[in-house]
């Protein structure tokens, strides 16, 4: 027989998957492939949405969705290609000058907007000081918004003029709220916004003055992305790259973790999914043994048979995946209509990536499951249609199998982009599946052995299981899989996150008063007191800026957008304390004891801060505080919990180093909503002191919080949904067997309360098993993820325990649902089948 | 002549199809005493497994009525009839339709359980040893050649002391020779016991050694051949 062309081979291919179609094992691979893909398609589009939506809210506190900032002003090119790409763009000039009057001088910190800034967030503005702030607007050319305090602090009132450089001002309104502000609580001198316009008549802006230029740009996630790869190759020493994450320090902390945590969430379902389409695509191949040898006795080739069957994978695989996808998509729109109340209305759609991850996961898993077993069927000698007993040989199937697990991690990794989490779940998983499979293969042979004189039900639930020890197993593992899936997720709902709330407390200081005069220190914590606000010790606060480390003037050390570059861009707040603060835990070095002072001081640096400033314990650093140079020797290095909202700072030195310099005092403190006439009565008692709400990033916080956790909880839907494919999957590939059974055992006169007894017998022992399985497999797991993933110190969980309970309630009933058919067919079956 | 055990009257089964109702079988009657031996043959399709269905109680007839061991099976549900198909009847199939999961002395054990017997095991030895099992007790099915397998078949068909055994094609998938010597273990079973033979075949000479045949067309009874 001459071979056949692909075309012919393609079309035998169709007719055959369109015949086979009844056969139950084609609509469960069907259907696993489609839970497969929509989960993943879903929980790829919610993620990536809700994600979408946080990062949108985040860049409020940016007052855009990207920046581009630097010590020069941006290249017209760099400009150009950003409008060209139909981006927002706003431009905004800051740099520091001081305000004279004939009350005196004040160092301020100017900020020269144009009429489209901010770009996202508003700004917020009262017509006098403690007049009920509005929202909106912007200065005018010719106009100054300032802060109350630099009304105090120069006598002025809103009417009056100020000058700015060689410009003339006119104060208009008293500025309450910048959106971008957030990210920098500490700023020491008043900020006075005026408008882009009139910044060349100042003449403040010199060529060598310190300034910073700041381009805003809001548009849509590819458009940005683009723009940032477009720039990137060409941003000058002096500039860089902002974004949602860079905006704010606990923001930035915050969606990264909710990225992880809904990742970890996202990749359980799609590994279970994943396990889902294994099994039903392994039953597809075994079923094809007997054709495939028809076909070759038939005169097809084993390399057509191969192409034959492959065809119709192919064929079938994209159907289900298209569909898969398509409803995956459905779901997360129904998801996110429904939760519109709980959601920000401006969620972004999702784009392509989550449905084509999708449809890819649905494939290779498809792929890597079925080809091991359809690899085989081409070796289905042509003998077996005469005798059914002889099976394929088997190869270097471990190969096959190895890589369609690389596979699977590789869309896993793909996912999440999160190496180290996909190792862990994956590489946490295969291992202990090994070991458990292992140990339960042993136990279920034993089990054999006893099993000889046990009743009747008992021996024909588990004669099902123990005919096939391997098998079994392999189910155990996989309903062993469904349950571990759903512990983790729980873990991750209940604990994880209560550990991320714990963090941020619910008392945690709402707002930030700075700049307290030495001389209103006692008054000001008297009437803090009285308002019965928690609040925080009173830090001094001394400006100085970093000069030297070693000898080595700072700027060649640092690298460019590290933290320690940022650190030594502005003025440091310098503090002195006598006690580690609240939140503060030492990595390195000792805390100074009530010691005197060695001839050069101590000082305390924070982890990160040192890291990129290459700071080692002992290390000589310099200072400029006031006008003179302070050296201080690196005796501690500190981890700093930023979620806490304490005043924290980079730099602690020992106490009384300082305290012959003009030093302001810094605090922050709880008070409860619906105190708003207090903290008015607070501003006026203490001109000079500025007092920062940070209600909103704490609101932020909390949202963020509150998404994730809702996220999490939908998640584990789909983890649902795909484990009952994988149990039903299951199921499905013993149902022929023991509609057989059922039906002969009828026959022979024994009544249905005995089949549902063995069944129950037979499957609930699987599920306690596989719980048993679970409980073990997810205390790894998340040993392995504590330490590596979240850094959360490891302690074991006793409730899992009830896990193999679960499971014999659940796989139990499952089970005796799934095989209903079973028991309700009728026993004339046995005479049809002869 | 001993009391009647297994009767059928006017029994006639209708299923619905495609082009309207169909009649498989038509009134269709028949009596069968203790120790009788009947052969039902017949075309393909000509309802020769549904009236073993209906007489076996695996099956409910459109109208008419079967009596087994003196119990009218219309008005019993399935699982009162699966306590008299326990206690009065066997079966052997054309593909014998053992238990995988159970070995050979298990499965003839199975219908001495389900009939509630303390000694089934005894019994399921001695039965396969009679048919000539005696040193594969242990074995799975699929350890056995197909006419072992019909060996341990008949032997759990005769373990619970059946009154009525239906046998449908018992040698149907078995070469020439083990089919022969087959319907010889069968036939001696059933004269040793004192069975009522019920059996379905398309097999002449097997149709022959049984007391009476009827022949089957299109549901209709159309040769009563008494001996």
């Amino acid at each position: 027989m001459a071979s056949l062309p692909l075309l012919r081979l393609f079309s035998l291919a169709i007719r055959q998957l369109l015949r086979d179609a009844r056969a139950g094992e084609l609509r469960v691979l069907f259907f696993a492939l489609l839970v497969a893909v929509a989960a993943s398609t879903a929980i790829g589009y919610f993620g990536a949405r809700l994600n979408g939506a946080m990062m949108l809210r985040a860049t409020e506190f940016l007052g855009a969705d990207l920046v581009l900032e630097g010590s020069s002003p941006a290249r017209t090119e760099q400009v150009r290609s950003g409008t060209e790409l139909g981006l927002e763009h706003a431009q905004v000039v800051e740099f520091s000058s001081v305000i004279a009057t004939d009350n005196g001088i004040q160092l301020s910190s100017i900020k020269a907007a144009d009429d489209v800034y901010p770009l996202r967030g508003e700004l917020k503005s009262a017509p006098a000081p403690f007049a009920p702030e509005e929202p909106g607007g912007g200065p005018k050319p010719g106009e100054a918004w300032v802060e109350a305090r630099l009304l105090t602090a120069l006598d002025l009132k809103i009417g009056d003029s100020i000058d700015v450089g060689m410009k003339t001002l006119k104060l208009a309104r008293v500025l309450t709220y910048e959106p971008d502000r957030a990210g920098n609580f500490y700023s020491l001198t008043p900020r006075v916004l005026i408008n882009l316009s009139d910044i060349e008549a100042t003449g403040v802006v010199q060529p060598g003055s310190r300034v910073s230029y700041r381009e805003l740009w809001r548009g849509n996630a590819s458009a940005l992305e683009t723009y940032r790869q477009l720039i990137k190759p060409g941003l000058a020493a002096n500039q860089q790259i902002q974004d949602a994450r860079d905006g704010n320090r606990q923001i930035g902390g915050a969606l990264g973790k909710a990225e992880r945590y809904l990742n970890m969430a996202s990749l359980v379902a799609v590994l279970l999914s994943g396990v889902a389409v294994a099994l039903s695509a392994t039953r597809f191949a075994t079923r094809r043994f007997d054709a495939s040898a028809l076909l070759r006795c038939l005169g097809l080739s084993r390399r057509e048979t191969m192409v034959l069957f492959s065809l119709q994978l192919t064929v079938l695989g994209l159907l289900a995946s298209v569909s898969g996808a398509l409803l995956g998509w459905l779901a997360q729109l129904g998801l996110f209509a429904l939760l519109h109340d709980l959601l920000p209305t401006d969620v972004p759609p999702g784009g392509l990536l989550p449905a084509i991850a999708g449809i890819g996961t649905g494939l290779v898993a498809l792929a890597g499951f079925a080809l091991p077993p359809l690899a085989a069927l081409g070796r289905v000698p042509p003998l077996r249609v005469l005798r059914r007993d002889m099976l394929p040989i088997p190869s270097s199937t471990w190969i096959v199998y190895g890589a369609a697990l690389g596979a699977l991690g590789l869309i896993m990794w793909r996912l999440s982009l999160d190496l180290l989490l996909t190792f862990a779940l994956l590489g946490g998983g295969v291992i202990a599946a090994l070991v458990l499979g292992g140990l339960l293969l042993l136990l279920l042979k034993s089990l054999r052995r006893m099993l000889a004189r046990a009743a009747l039900p008992w021996r024909l639930g588990l004669g099902q299981l123990l005919r096939h020890p391997l098998a079994a197993a392999g189910q155990a593992l996989a309903f062993g899989l469904i349950l571990l899936s759903m512990a983790l997720i729980a873990l991750l709902r209940g604990e994880l996150l209560d550990t991320w709330q714990n963090q941020l407390p619910k008392n945690a200081p709402n707002y930030f008063a700075l700049n307290i005069l030495p001389a209103d220190k006692q008054a000001f914590t008297d009437r803090l007191m009285e308002l019965s606000a928690q609040s925080a010790p009173l830090y001094p606060v001394v400006p100085g800026r970093l000069i030297s480390i070693n000898g080595q003037p700072v700027q060649d050390i640092v690298s460019k957008d590290s933290a320690g570059d940022r650190a030594i861009q502005r003025d440091l707040s310098l503090t002195w304390a006598a006690d580690l603060p609240e939140g503060n835990k030492l990595t390195a070095g000792n805390w100074w004891d009530q010691q005197p002072a060695d001839e050069i001081p101590g000082v305390s640096v924070e982890g990160k801060v040192a890291e990129s400033l290459k700071l080692k314990l002992g290390d000589h650093m310099v200072f400029t505080v006031g006008g003179a140079n302070r050296e201080a020797k690196v005796t501690s290095l500190r981890e700093i919990n930023w979620d806490n909202f304490q005043p924290n700072f980079f730099m602690i030195f020992q106490p009384g180093t300082l305290k012959d310099l003009p030093a302001t005092y810094l605090t922050s403190f709880y008070l409860a909503a619906g105190h708003d006439q207090q903290i008015v009565d607070l501003s006026r008692s203490f001109p000079a002191v500025t007092i920062l709400q940070v209600e909103a990033l704490l609101a932020q916080l909390r949202s963020i919080l509150g998404q994730v956790t809702l996220a999490v909880e939908y998640v584990l839907l789909f983890v649902l949904a795909a484990g009952m494919a994988v149990l039903f999957s299951g199921l499905q590939a013993t149902l022929d067997e023991r509609i057989r059974q059922g039906a002969l055992l009828r026959a022979l006169g024994a009544e249905r309360q005995l089949l549902v007894r063995a069944r129950r017998i037979e499957f609930g022992l699987l599920g306690a098993v596989s719980g048993l399985l679970a409980a073990l497999g997810s205390e790894l797991v998340s040993m392995v993820l504590y330490r590596y993933a979240f850094d959360l110190p490891w302690h074991p969980h006793p409730w899992l325990l009830v896990l193999p309970l679960i499971g014999a309630v659940l796989i139990g009933g499952a089970g005796v649902f799934g095989t209903r058919r079973a028991l309700n067919a009728s026993p004339l079956t046995v005479l049809r089948e002869g | 002549m001993g009391a009647s055990i297994l009767t059928a009257k006017n029994l006639s089964k209708v299923v619905p199809s495609a082009e309207g109702e169909l009649t498989i079988l038509h009134e269709l009657s028949l009596e069968l005493n203790k120790g009788d031996s009947l052969a039902i043959v017949g075309a393909s399709g000509s309802g020769k497994s549904t009236l073993l269905g209906l007489l076996a109680g695996l099956d409910l007839p459109s109208s008419g009525e079967v009596t087994l061991a003196g119990q009218g099976l219309s008005n019993l549900d399935e699982d009162q009839r699966a306590r008299i198909r326990a206690e009065h009847v066997g079966f052997v199939f054309q593909s014998f339709q053992l238990l995988d999961s159970l070995n050979a002395l298990e499965n003839v054990m199975l219908p001495l359980e389900l009939d509630g017997r303390k000694d089934a095991r005894e019994r399921a030895t001695e039965l396969l040893q009679r048919v000539g099992l005696g040193q594969r007790l242990t074995h799975s099915p699929r350890q056995l050649s197909g006419g072992e397998q019909q060996r341990v078949a008949i032997a759990r068909a005769f373990a619970a002391e059946p009154d009525v055994l239906f046998a449908d094609e018992p040698t149907g998938n078995l070469d020439s020779h083990t089919g022969e010597r087959i319907s010889d273990l069968l036939f001696e079973l059933n004269q040793e016991s004192g069975t009522t033979l019920v059996l379905v075949t398309h097999d002449e000479r097997l149709a022959h050694r049984c007391r009476r045949l009827i022949r089957l067309e299109a549901g209709l009874l159309v040769a009563p051949l008494e001996p």
